[in-house]
């Protein structure tokens, strides 16, 4: 008895001890694992995101609002719905890109590298897909309403391709230099290609390639002039 | 001597479970991460995240009904009147164009997933860094006669811009991360094999070991320009119409 006694007891604390530990430690762990302070910054920054959409959204209620409001004072006979409906013809051709545009803006000349240079290899002279693709996302980023190359409108179905010596722009084979036409506020333009640290810099500063932007007062951008046919696209069902 | 021995075995054992206890709370602390904060914030933030999101819902809605009493309008206008007719056809035509419009149709789906971050080197690349693979499928897509195309559910159009802002991309303004999911509708077979032709954009994605998937689909859905977009600085040349 008296030697058994404390071995039993012994067993029984630690076997308690042991279950104490466990079950704290679990819950300790439940409690804490999944959220650390940048799990905390990425939910917030995706509340600021849903927000900003929020508000897009906004404007875009706003809109159709006052749309409503034109189409309602129809039955007054204050408005026809022939204007209406020319009114909106009118914007999304210009928003799709099938009219000419023009207004202050941005003539951008590209030439491949001439004078060549030290430790270049021959495809680094000359300019590519990829740079025009650059360009063109910098120049939307500062807000350009209207691009086109060699007088090839960018719309949203444009492709820029290489193709051997040439780039073929809208199906059509363009050639350097190229001149790129953007239509935007000049100086927004102008700081997307030429400021340090910019594609377009970049492509001066270490491929030499000639990029030359000029303000104008008035730039010409054309209209596209292709046959785009919506072949496999439908518009979705009301309702989702 | 023998309740002396048991004392020692006692000791040893109680040494060890001590100090596999302090290695069991060290590696938690390491394996979670610094900088733990209490649940409590975490939970608000998801709240408002929620309600946020079921607040844009809700706008999502009010537009769509907008929107259908406004089709009503017009179709009532239109009646028996043929050039209205037409005239509202071009503007549905347009519409669709300018990208104003929800589309559906066969096509891909291409979804770019982050490389495995590399345990050996740590800190991973993600797509967030190579902005230029994104435009490049994006043309190699209008290359083959893509009809629409949207990127994380982002309608692209001749105003969309691809930025990066910090370890997120903005697409149309809206902020989204990787996986970057690129639909198109158009020829299935066209698209695809445009995509994944030997050294192409898909096999170069690849080769930077992006885990990419590409499938054809009959029915994808692409969303239409979620922005309004108003020129200030452009004006139409006065017209020559064809």
């Amino acid at each position: 008895m008296n030697r058994n006694n404390p071995k039993l007891m012994i067993t029984v604390f630690s076997i308690l001890v042991g279950i104490l530990i466990a079950s704290q430690m679990k819950l300790n762990v439940q409690l804490l694992t999944p959220v650390t302070v940048k799990s905390i910054m990425d939910t917030r920054k995706e509340i600021d995101a849903v927000r900003n959409e929020i508000s897009e959204l906004e404007k875009i209620v706003a809109q159709r609002e006052a749309e409503l409001t034109t189409l309602e004072s129809i039955n007054t006979g204050e408005v026809n719905i022939i204007d209406i409906l020319k009114k909106d013809v009118m914007e999304n051709r210009n928003r799709a890109g099938y009219t000419a545009m023009e207004g202050p803006g941005l003539e951008i000349i590209m030439y491949d590298n001439i004078g060549g240079g030290i430790g270049l290899n021959f495809n680094d002279y000359i300019i590519h897909d990829v740079d025009i693709m650059n360009i063109i996302n910098d120049l939307r980023v500062a807000g350009a309403e209207a691009i086109s190359i060699n007088d090839q409108r960018i719309i949203a179905s444009s492709e820029v391709k290489c193709g051997g010596p040439i780039i073929r722009v809208n199906g059509k084979s363009i050639g350097t230099p190229f001149v790129i036409n953007a239509i935007g506020d000049p100086q927004l333009l102008m700081a997307a290609v030429n400021a340090p640290g910019t594609y377009g810099d970049n492509l001066t500063k270490i491929y030499g390639i000639g990029l030359q932007p000029y303000v104008k007062d008035k730039v010409e951008v054309a209209a596209y002039k292709g046959s785009f046919k919506f072949n496999y696209a439908k518009p979705m069902e009301e309702g989702e | 001597m023998k309740i002396k021995g048991e004392l020692v075995a006692l000791v040893v054992v109680s040494l060890i479970l001590g100090l596999i206890l302090s290695i069991q709370f060290k590696t938690i602390n390491q394996s979670v991460g610094e900088g733990v904060m209490p649940t409590q914030r975490a939970q608000e933030l998801a709240n408002e995240l929620r309600k946020a999101q079921g607040e844009m819902e809700s706008q999502l809605r009010h537009i769509q009904e907008l929107e259908s009493k406004i089709e009503q309008y017009e179709k009532g206008g239109i009646e028996n009147d043929i050039y209205a007719e037409n005239l509202y056809k071009d503007a549905m035509k347009y519409r669709m164009l300018a990208g104003y419009t929800d589309l559906v149709g066969e096509g891909i789906v291409l979804e770019i997933n982050d490389p495995p971050v590399d345990i050996q080197f740590g800190e991973g690349f993600s797509i967030v860094d190579e902005l230029d693979l994104i435009l490049q499928v994006v043309s190699v897509l209008n290359a083959a006669e893509a009809e629409a195309i949207s990127i994380n559910d982002q309608r692209y159009t001749a105003f969309t811009e691809i930025v990066r802002a910090g370890n997120h991309i903005e697409i149309n303004g809206v902020s989204t991360s990787s996986p970057i999911i690129i639909k198109a509708v158009g020829n299935p077979n066209t698209l695809e094999s445009a995509l994944s032709i030997k050294w192409g954009i898909v096999w170069q994605l690849r080769n930077y070991d992006y885990i990419v998937h590409l499938t054809q689909e009959k029915e994808v859905q692409i969303p239409r320009y979620r922005r309004v977009k108003d020129f200030i600085y452009a004006t139409p040349v006065e017209e020559t119409i064809d």
